[in-house]
């Protein structure tokens, strides 16, 4: 029973696990790739480097439409680049097209091209030069384009100081939750006082009141504050505590037996000292949990720096991110926003990686204490 | 005795004061202000008209209104049982005894991490109808005309449901830490009276990981009725035909778009009264299925 | 309201006082006064701008003009105004006047119009009365666009048109439409590439194609999607307290639109526009050589130079609807303005740089390097002749017509464009009729704007007094 599941356990294990992992393979590769590659021409999945002879010398390209019939290279009246014709549909130097009159060309060569033995049209980097060659006459090969990375980064125009704006937001917003809600989860997980238990109810349930709600009324006081169009209002609320890491904290000031306290509290040292010298020494990894969440929490924000921020020179790297997908060239310029998409990730599974077993043990505290 | 009491009394309202102040100025004051901007014509650069209930009145009859509730039902009807049954199902998975356990729990849990405009570029990239790594996937497997995703009305919510799915790492999370906790002696118990893996799951593993799944349940209302960036950055706003104006983007669209700061609040209220109804329905629910651990 | 405020400063200050924070910019440096220009543009239009903000620079020494491309210009000024610190000047679009001005967010420029002799009589008509609302005027004329019907003269040849003759009629432009379209169908087991006019009926019904190349895309019309109806007759509104989303004009528009979805198929058509980014991308299917004909503006020659160095194109009016334009060609037009946002820390030295564009000279080099022509009545010797676009005279012509349109002038058009956007996908997945989409774009729209007059009703004298102490400055 339990050896014939095994197999299947890994099965669905491994599938789900690719699954998971595909979109950023996806992204990473094609922030590899020439924009003209993730559009499809052709349908690679790798970032490839085409070289084909073009104007006498073997030069890097980019190619174009498949020719797989003996066709002419024909010079349009009126038109200065010559065009791939089927040969089948010119004679009388004159192109007869399916639709229409037969328009006058001139034939510059042909091209003796067959399903068996294909031609492609080719395009010179600059898109200056073309041409037409045997497939077999092209190399590929894969090759990285890592200069996405600073291009999508100067398409950004100011990345930089989004990182910059973001970091600042991160640390303040780091700073202000942990010594604040330190500081409050103490008082209510430490000291017995009456209307405690109600207050702290009255915490929790804040936890439940949706940001919609007070977006509004929080813009309008922001705003009465002057602080509307700067930073300030993404980090000033942290000083005075989150209702969800002051739960967290107090549970885990909970666990610290009252015996070490007591001693401190007769040796005649005061609360805020028994707070600072030997509570949150020994919390370190509960401290650790808050500030990762709050530094994420900061990092991924999307609808405050939205809402809040009105000068480019402002905005944070999510902001940016969104003002790029919506400028004029960020449409169709894949490669370039899955690279800044890739840079503004970046921080995030570094930092996973760095402090993994905060992280899942954070996670896990969450729901089984709640 | 009695000025001690009085003290610590003084000393826990010193220690939680940043929080009693914010409360104060962050919560309450807005909650306040917002009640009485529901009331107003208000566009934040002039001054509040008082109209008294025309904002409630216009939400009864604001077809728009009322197809932001039916997007939200619809989509957290789509995307909360999937994603609580799948982390569920991952989670009893990734609690068998198996090899790179730390491996797999990381790379389910990665996505929850990724910023939302981030990871919504990566699925825009991905539902591309055309170019899009989805669609050439399913041509392959033999799809004449896959769906489009993001530019057919019908598509859009399932699209926003798988974005939100790969963001399930976080429920895993939470649920395998459940299942580590579920008490040994009860699940031998149950192996000694002979009852199948399915029986010791519904029977045994469930009702004690009861608690937790209410748990995710109620975070997972809270925060459906709340998606924002993932449509908004995904469909730029409302999404072909409004079929993705979710609550949250039509209370922004009134509030910071239009400017009608009295009927977005408005709005805002409406919101947290179905909050607190779900809720309540949900704990009504719960009643019968949760069981704590008797201490 | 202001005892409220006070109670939140105070509080403010005694919650902040440790915490840093960090003011406004400085507004003077080396004695010269510091004017903060916000522009819509980025790209060529914005280097353009630059480059005369930087004559006006070092034509004196008083002042100086900083300016800085904002995205989203009209939502981000409006937050920027109702927090206190706008800038000095703002690059707009004529169409957010109406708005803008009637929540408070703009300065009249009247009394320093008077002042400085600058009236209607230097300006056509036309755009003179854009920027203004109300009676007071809140903008001055920058460069004005208008769209025009530009093709493919290589898609034409190929399709057995004369490349020299565009459409004149607007049967004719849907018969080369159609014709221009090419698409790729199985035939007796084997793919052919035909245009759609050589479809049998049975294959049209079927259109189990793929499009290739479409002749034109009404989609494909960027931010003038919601003024087709101008080709078509629609009123919009009546200039006063009704809103006209449903009339005979709009709904020939819808129908119009929806007979391309049922001509080439929904499914078809979306598969042939997505893959493509929004207009002014190097995507679009008219760079692309896709598309044969596509409604844009005079910008449109600078996009294909950079994107589609090759393509051979020509420009002409865009043929309206039967009986439309009363024999005078119909065009969209609008127009970038600077105003000043009310709260500006510098309105005199900021009214001294938008007064400076307006000069002859100033107005033409800008159009010039944006592609574009000028607001002002007159136009200099060679102007035209030594234009970058080929095609300007045909815009200026156009901006002259008795037949050229606006939006309609109304402070919720921002909300109406939405609905007349949702009502287009209706009709264009041919889930509703027109005359349903329509009838509820009017309901709604007709909504709004009645709470937006009952709010006029209330606060709209004090507006008027505001705005009237601000005659003299």
């Amino acid at each position: 029973m339990k050896a014939a599941a095994k197999p299947l356990v890994y099965l669905v294990l491994l599938t789900g696990a690719a699954l998971f992992v595909l979109p950023f393979a996806w992204m990473v590769l094609t922030a590899l790739k020439p924009v003209d590659q993730a559009l499809g021409q052709p349908h690679a999945w790798l970032p490839l480097r085409f070289e084909a002879p073009l104007g006498g010398r073997r030069v890097e390209v980019r190619t174009g439409d498949r020719v797989v019939e003996p066709s002419v290279v024909a010079l349009q009246a009126f038109s200065a680049r010559p065009v791939v014709l089927p040969a089948r549909t010119v004679w009388d130097g004159a192109w007869h097209p399916a639709t229409g009159a037969p328009l006058p060309i001139k034939v510059l060569r042909e091209i003796p091209a067959s399903p068996a033995a294909p031609w492609r049209e080719i395009l010179s980097v600059s898109g200056g030069e073309s041409d037409v060659v045997p497939e077999s006459a092209i190399d590929s090969h894969v090759s990285f384009r890592w200069e996405n990375f600073p291009r999508a980064v100067a398409s950004m125009r100011h990345f930089w100081r989004y990182l910059a704006n973001t970091l600042i937001v991160c640390v303040l917003n780091v700073i202000g939750t942990v010594l604040s809600s330190a500081v409050v989860a103490y008082g209510f997980a430490r000291i017995e006082w009456r209307g405690r238990d109600r207050l702290f109810a009255l915490l929790l349930a804040t936890m439940m009141i949706p940001f919609p709600v007070v977006m509004v009324p929080l813009y309008g006081l922001y705003r009465h504050l002057g602080m509307v169009g700067t930073l300030q209002p993404l980090w000033v609320g942290s000083f005075f505590s989150s209702a969800f890491s002051v739960f967290l904290l107090r549970q885990f000031f909970r666990t610290i037996p009252q015996e070490l306290t007591e001693a401190a509290r007769i040796d005649g040292c005061g609360e805020f000292r028994i707070f600072w010298q030997v509570v949150l020494p020994l919390c370190k990894p509960a401290l650790v949990v808050v500030g990762l969440f709050t530094f994420l929490g900061a990092w991924n924000d999307f609808l405050g720096p939205l809402i809040y921020l009105t000068d480019e020179h402002d905005f944070t790297l999510a902001l940016g991110l969104e003002a790029m997908k919506t400028s004029q060239s960020g449409a169709s310029e894949w490669p370039y926003l899955m690279a800044a998409s890739t840079l503004v990730i970046l921080p995030v599974i570094t930092l996973f990686f760095l402090a993994q077993k905060s992280f899942i043990e954070g996670i896990a505290l969450t729901g089984t204490k709640a | 005795m009695k000025t001690g009491e009085a003290r610590r009394t003084a000393l826990g309202l010193a220690f939680t004061s940043p929080w009693i102040v914010g409360f104060a100025a962050f919560t309450l004051f807005p909650v306040c202000a917002s009640v009485y901007y529901s009331f107003c014509d208000y566009d934040v650069l002039s001054r509040p008209v008082w109209v008294g209930l025309l904002n409630y009145q216009d939400m009864v009859t604001d077809r728009v209104f009322w197809q932001s509730v039916s997007n939200t039902l619809v989509f957290n009807l789509m995307a909360l049982p999937i994603g609580l049954v799948s982390a569920l199902a991952l989670a009893l998975l990734l609690n068998e005894p198996v090899r790179l356990r730390g491996v797999f729990r990381a790379v389910y849990y990665l996505p929850s991490l990724v910023p939302a405009v981030a990871g919504a570029m990566v699925w825009l990239w991905i539902l591309n109808s055309r170019l899009g790594l989805l669609n050439q996937a399913l041509e392959a497997l033999g799809v004449s005309s896959p769906p489009q995703w993001l530019t057919d009305p019908a598509w859009t919510k399932p699209s926003l449901a798988l974005v939100s799915l790969w963001g399930c790492g976080n429920t895993v999370v939470i649920y395998l830490a459940a299942l580590q906790g579920v008490p040994r002696s009860l699940l031998e118990a149950a192996m000694i009276d002979g009852a199948s893996p399915w029986k010791r799951l519904v029977h045994v593993t469930l009702p004690a990981i009861s608690p937790v799944i209410y748990f995710n349940l109620l975070i997972g209302i809270i925060g459906g009725l709340q998606v924002f960036s993932a449509a908004f950055v995904m469909m730029g706003g409302a999404g072909p035909e409004r079929s993705v104006l979710f609550y949250a983007i039509y209370i922004y669209q009134n509030a910071f778009e239009y400017r009608h700061m009295g009927y977005a609040s408005a709005m805002a209220w409406m919101l947290c009264l179905l909050i607190m109804a779900l809720t309540w329905v949900a704990s009504r629910l719960a009643r019968g299925f949760v069981h704590y651990p008797s201490e | 309201m202001h005892a409220a405020r006070c109670r939140w400063s105070a509080l403010a200050a005694l919650a902040l006082a440790v915490l840093a924070g960090c003011g406004p910019g400085p507004s003077s440096t080396g004695g010269r006064v510091v004017v903060s220009y916000w522009e819509k543009w980025s790209g060529f239009e914005a280097d353009a701008m630059q480059a005369v903000v930087d004559d006006f620079n070092r034509s004196q020494g008083r002042i100086e003009v900083r300016m800085l491309s904002v995205s989203g210009v009209d939502t981000k000024l409006l937050l920027a105004a109702s927090s206190g610190h706008p800038p000095d000047v703002a690059g707009l679009w004529s169409e957010n006047i109406p708005d803008f001005s009637e929540k408070g967010a703009l300065t009249p420029l009247d009394g320093g119009l008077a002042k400085a002799g600058i009236g209607a009589e230097r300006y056509v008509p036309f755009f003179w009365e854009l920027c203004r609302h109300r009676g007071f005027t809140w903008g001055l004329p920058t460069t004005p666009g208008c769209v025009a019907l530009f093709y493919n003269k290589k898609l034409f040849r190929a399709a057995g048109l004369d490349p020299e003759r565009p459409p004149r009629t607007f049967a004719e432009f849907e018969e080369m439409s159609r014709r221009l379209t090419i698409v790729d169908i199985e035939r007796g087991g084997r793919m052919a590439r035909v245009s759609f006019s050589e479809l049998t009926p049975a294959e049209r019904l079927g259109r189990h194609y793929t499009l290739v190349q479409v002749g034109h895309l009404p989609q494909d019309a960027g931010m003038f999607l919601s003024g087709w109806g101008c080709w078509f007759g629609a009123r919009y509104y009546d200039g006063d307290r009704k809103v006209v989303a449903d009339d005979a004009g709009q709904v020939a528009t819808y129908d119009w639109l929806r007979e391309t979805a049922q001509t080439y198929g929904v499914d078809n058509l979306r598969n042939f526009i997505e893959g493509f980014g929004v207009a002014q991308s190097g995507q679009t299917p008219f760079l692309g050589g896709t598309e044969a004909m596509v409604v844009q503006g005079p910008w449109m020659p600078n996009f294909i130079a950079k994107y589609a160095p090759g393509l051979e194109w020509g420009a002409a009016a865009c043929p309206a609807a039967e009986g439309v334009g009363g024999g005078s060609p119909v065009t969209l037009a609008q127009c970038d303005v600077v105003a000043i946002p009310r709260g500006a820390s510098h309105p005199k030295e900021a009214f001294e740089f938008i007064c400076y564009l307006q000069r002859q000279e100033v107005a033409e080099k800008l159009a010039r390097a944006q592609q574009k022509f000028t607001a002002l009545r007159s136009v200099s010797p060679g102007f035209i002749e030594h234009h970058p676009n080929p095609a300007i005279g045909l815009f200026l012509a156009l901006s002259r017509s008795p037949a050229a349109r606006s939006v309609p002038r109304l402070s919720i058009w921002h909300e109406y464009d939405a609905e007349l956007a949702v009502a287009r996908e209706r009709v264009l997945s041919l889930r509703f009729s027109s005359a349903d989409a329509l009838r509820e774009v009017q309901e709604r729209v007709q909504w709004r704007l009645d709470r937006v007059m009952r709010r006029w009703d209330v606060v709209g004298a004090e507006r008027v007094a505001e705005w009237r102490a601000y005659e003299d400055w």
